[in-house]
């Protein structure tokens, strides 16, 4: 949906300016006209302009430079830093674990959001009552998250593992596997995000013309086979549009894995659940207080993102194509 | 209410063996077939109880530990019921001076409302300009914005938090305000709004009318994008009350924003006083919770809206 | 949008009516920060920013007390490892931080070495405290060239060991603190001990974790751990460090130990919940274990001695930010807190022993018996063996060595992750990479 707009888009204003503007110049003040709109955009590529693009090319420039929050600035080293980490075993051990995490989360998760998003797009009672309920978890804040599904994941006194151990398995000690640490907080990410996904198909899919289906249930198609081929068929270019939300997300995980280990930045013994970003900060502000690595390290990232989001872009683009033929 | 709908439809319609024989009955079963497809079944109905109880179950236990006593924490089985301690908690968590919840409360809300109000303002602004304006280098720049919506926060802290140095804004309310004034995906949200809200005639008019580009934004646009900047005021509000890392960096316990409070309270006194920190976790909820329950109609219709038009 | 336009208007009005009624009071809301205002002679306000449980409540009430002309904000910051990065980026930003801050031994070496963000406390008058304090703490905060003194110390930890009696009894070992200190002169005994502890299945562990046994155990045998007295890194070859690890495993490997992480919530909820009987406790520590385990378990610890004996386990200094814009009134704190009022002032409330010497002599210090511990004699145990303690050099980044990089692999070693040798080549691999980084 957003390709739709952006791949039309191009073609209709670059014509536009090729069209006289008629009468209305010589009505108003052709300097209004002319200046209003720059006017209008500035503040926000100014503001940016210091707060977005200009930090962003410091930690380029931080990135090639020996510096450390207690020793202050020692020189451009070139692409020391970036050698240093990608050499790493630890920073490919935090790589792993955040696209680790990422599919673990995102995955259930959108899945489930598909699932909530076709029950409520029926003719309910409470309707608003339901999709509210739904949605709650969203606006509690990462922090309140992981503060209470800390507790509740607990490794010996936790909810979780009173429930485990009351259908009669052994408990889980979280924090000490991959898979359990992934696994809870995948259940965090999920928790607040699900209902949130699912409101956004709910969307796509009331768009959807409900003939499509009537004439499918006629024809004998199965709820299962209606979903499967009409609507995920049709709110493709939604579901992509959440991927891409959630990579960006996804990425960027922090708070969650921080707060389940209870502020611990390194993540388990074995760094079984640091994200990327924790690693940012456990190396810039612990340790060796190492700016220019941290910098490094947050290039890096964003690289991965844009690359990622740069892949969506062109299979958001070639789903769009695929559908219009 | 399920078992009405049990007597009433006894058999899924859908499934039935569809045999058409002459049009007239096809037509009755075609309706009959499309109401039982779109009436919720029972079974919608018990998936979905399960859904919001999942959902609410989080915050409902954060309110019953945090109306209980310190035992509540490690009783097993834990507690499921509500206990009479809230008040004398919440005062315990509202006395603390080293988290200073009331005024992480305070700044919070006043770091919200004026990043919500600039937000709104200055994406109606550009979002007008981008959907309805003509001018030199629009697509591009338009193109630009879309492309700042995916520079993560993170990437920006370590230069961010050294600006501040510089600036000497760290512990200062403006850090958390200021570098937040704006944002991609109001610009973007808005100007999708505005394509199909606001109707060339009407600016046209305004124009004819002899109203400079400011001032038919002022009395014809900006009311006519209401809908979208209130969805986008709500939005913005929640997302900026909920900002944890960045607060975390630069901010300390003489200036907290909620969140900021919060962890305080989690990091000092876990060990100790659990109910302190889950009775500081539902405070931080409340007033979202308010907001919620007072515009929930509207975030939802924002959700979906927005997602559609983006 | 399922918009009416008058619910526009009462969101728009609520936001509105929210933005203006605060955004007047704004930025103000808030005390004095780091910085603080200094009156100038008359009134002064300063902050003291801790980690831990150091027992400054009543000191600080004390100091108000005798200096009514300058108030105190306290700051608790939790523990060392939230509080060591805050501070770091505090004095990095020339402000934010507090006027006094608490520094952890491992965190002054620190500081030591890049001693630019701190005040020289000979400059403030602390060259005629030297006999108030212990003579190697005092000696271990000043830098290399003798200089410059940047912190003074607070407490000491030398060590004893805390038991359960009522563990104990189920297991039906002694539970007098005379018997139970001869039930370990050594390591392998207390060791040993642990094994009878586990076959009675008393359901809780003997020790909370292998790593809480490397501190004392290295501490009493060795003068350096992970750095020589030239920085250099020795952590693979110091003998001490591999035994104290291989007694670790040992007991890990033979089920003794409870796998706790420190200062994790599920080892703050153990104590409570009685799953491990012993736990090698400086007397700061008491402080520790009496705020997680809770009222009901009064009268259930009691303190023997240390197997193997000596050694000093923590001990913190105070330490005034260059950025202090009242070194003076803040200089007050420190000598007050360090001093023998403050000193017996946190010893009465959370057990740390002072570092002053006259505190250390003080009678209601020497006789203190602690009454959540069965009223054991806390004065007589612990201040006849501060007297004893030997300084050990730790170097710049102990701190982080021990915390980020050689805990973590220990403990991967202990659940069982990795073998006990991969666990020691991780250890040995990430302190070295982490120390020459």
């Amino acid at each position: 949906m957003t390709t739709n707009v952006e791949v039309a888009r191009p073609r209709h204003g670059r014509k536009d300016p090729v069209t006289p503007p008629g009468r209305r110049s010589v009505r108003l003040g052709g300097l209004d006209l002319r200046l209003s709109p720059y006017l209008f955009v500035a503040p926000f590529f100014l503001l940016f302009a210091v707060f977005g693009a200009y930090p962003l090319v410091y930690t380029a420039v931080l990135s090639l430079r020996k510096n450390t929050l207690i020793g202050g600035d020692a020189g451009f080293v070139g692409f020391e830093n970036y050698r240093k980490v990608l050499v790493d075993a630890h920073f490919w051990t935090v790589i792993y674990n955040t696209f680790g995490m990422f599919i673990v989360a995102t995955v259930p998760q959108l899945i489930l959001a598909l699932m909530v998003a076709s029950w409520l797009n029926k003719n309910m009672r409470a309707r608003t009552a339901i999709r509210m309920g739904v949605l709650v978890p969203n606006i509690t804040s990462v922090a309140a998250v992981g503060i209470v599904f800390g507790l509740i994941f607990a490794d010996r006194y936790g909810l979780a593992n009173w429930l485990i151990q009351s259908v009669g398995f052994d408990p889980i000690e979280w924090r000490n596997h991959r898979w359990s640490s992934w696994t809870a907080i995948a259940f965090m990410v999920d928790w607040r995000w699900t209902g949130y996904n699912a409101l956004i198909y709910l969307a796509a899919m009331q768009a959807i013309p409900k003939e499509l289906y009537e004439s499918a249930a006629l024809d004998g198609a199965s709820a299962f086979r209606r979903f499967w081929r009409i609507t995920v068929p049709l709110i493709q270019p939604t579901i992509l549009f959440t991927v891409i939300i959630s990579t960006i997300g996804g990425m960027q995980l922090f708070t969650e894995p921080l707060l389940f280990n209870y502020g611990r930045i390194q993540g388990g013994s074995l760094n079984e659940f640091q994200t990327v970003a924790m690693y940012i900060y456990e190396t810039t502000f612990t340790n060796n207080y190492n700016v220019g690595k941290g910098a490094a390290i947050s290039w890096l990232l964003f690289l991965i993102i844009l690359i990622f989001a740069l892949v969506n872009f062109l299979l958001v683009r070639r789903s769009v194509r695929g559908n219009m033929t | 209410m399920s078992t009405m709908t049990r007597t009433a439809t006894p058999q899924p319609a859908p499934s039935a063996p569809e045999n058409p024989k002459t049009p007239k009955r096809r037509s009755r079963r075609v309706r009959s077939a499309s109401a039982a497809l779109w009436q919720a079944s029972p079974l919608t109905y018990l998936a979905l109880i399960i859904a919001i109880v999942l959902s609410v179950f989080p915050i409902l236990w954060s309110f019953i530990v945090a109306s209980r006593d310190n035992s509540a924490v490690t009783a097993i089985p834990p507690p499921l019921t509500p206990g009479a301690n809230f008040f004398s908690n919440a005062a315990r968590v509202l006395e603390n001076t080293d988290a200073n919840f009331l005024y992480g409360l305070v700044n919070s809300a006043v770091v919200a409302s004026s990043v919500t109000v600039s937000v709104v303002f200055f994406s109606t602004l550009a979002g007008f300009a981008f959907a309805k304006l003509k001018f030199r280098g629009k697509n591009a720049l338009l193109l630009i914005i879309i492309m700042t919506m995916m520079i993560p926060t993170q990437i920006n802290i370590i230069p961010l938090y050294l600006l501040m140095v510089k600036l000497d804004w760290t512990n200062t309310l403006q850090a958390v305000i200021v570098p937040f004034l704006v944002q991609g995906f109001g610009v973007f949200m808005i100007r999708q709004y505005a394509e199909s809200a606001i109707s060339d005639e009407l600016i046209e008019a305004a124009r004819i009318d002899g109203a400079s580009t400011w001032r038919t934004y002022w009395s014809v646009v900006l009311p006519a994008l209401r809908p979208a900047a209130a969805v986008l005021g709500l939005l913005t509000f929640m997302q900026t009350w909920n900002d944890f890392l960045w607060p975390y960096v630069v901010l300390n316990g003489d200036t907290p924003t909620v969140q900021v409070s919060l962890n305080i309270l989690a990091t000092g006194y876990y060990k100790t006083d659990y109910v302190q920190v889950f009775t500081g976790t539902a405070l931080a909820i409340v007033p979202l919770l308010i907001v919620f329950i007072a515009f929930g109609r509207q975030i939802i219709g924002g959700i979906m809206e927005g997602s559609v038009k983006a | 949008m399922s918009f009416t336009p008058r619910r526009v208007r009462s969101v728009a009005a609520a936001a509105l009516t929210v933005g203006l009624a605060l955004g007047i009071g704004a930025c103000s809301a808030k005390k004095d920060g780091g910085g603080s205002d200094s009156g100038a002679g008359g009134s002064a306000r300063i902050s003291l920013s801790y980690f831990g449980t150091p027992g400054f409540t009543q000191a600080v009430k004390d100091f108000e007390a005798a200096n009514p002309s300058i108030k105190v904000d306290v700051k608790n910051e939790g523990q060392t490892k939230d509080f060591t990065p805050k501070l770091a980026q505090q004095l990095s930003a020339g402000s934010g931080a507090s006027d006094v801050v608490m520094l952890e031994e491992g965190m002054l070496l620190q500081y030591l070495k890049d001693n630019k963000s701190f005040a020289n406390l000979l400059d403030l008058g602390a060259s005629s405290l030297e006999d108030e304090y212990l003579a190697f703490k005092w000696k271990n905060a000043f830098t290399t060239d003798g200089k410059k003194l940047v912190g003074l110390g607070t407490d000491v930890g030398p060590l004893a060991m805390c038991y359960r009696t009522d563990l104990f009894q189920k297991a039906g070992l002694p539970t007098g603190r005379d018997e139970v200190s001869k039930l370990w002169p050594t390591w392998a005994d207390y060791i040993k001990q642990g094994e009878a502890f586990k076959a009675k299945n008393t359901g809780a562990a003997w020790i909370d974790s292998a790593t809480s046994i490397m501190q004392p155990y290295i501490m009493q045998n060795s003068d350096t751990w992970f750095y020589d007295k030239s920085d250099k890194y020795i952590g693979d070859t110091n003998l001490a460090v591999r035994k104290a690890y291989d007694l670790s495993m040992d007991m890990a490997g033979k089920g003794l130990t409870a796998k706790l992480q420190r200062w994790q919530a599920d080892w703050d909820a153990a104590f409570k919940n009685a799953a491990f009987a012993t736990v090698p406790c400086p007397p700061w520590y008491t402080g520790v274990i009496k705020e997680r385990t809770g009222d009901g378990g009064k009268n259930k610890w009691d303190i023997a001695t240390i197997p193997g004996k000596g050694g000093n386990w923590g001990g913190s200094y105070l330490a005034i930010p260059e950025q202090s814009k009242n070194k003076k009134a803040a200089f007050e704190l420190v000598k007050f807190l360090t001093g023998k009022q403050g000193g017996l002032d946190a010893f009465k409330e959370a057990g740390p022993l002072p570092s002053s010497v006259s505190a250390l002599a003080d009678p209601s210090l020497t006789g203190a018996t602690n009454d959540y511990f069965n009223d054991a004699p806390v004065g007589q145990i612990y201040a006849g063996a501060a007297k004893e303690l030997k300084p050990i050099y730790l170097g710049p980044k102990h701190q982080a060595l021990w915390e980020n990089a050689f805990e973590p692999a220990m403990q991967a070693a202990e659940q069982g992750k990795l073998s006990a040798q991969a666990g020691w080549d991780k250890a040995i691999k990430d302190s070295k990479a982490l120390a020459e980084g």
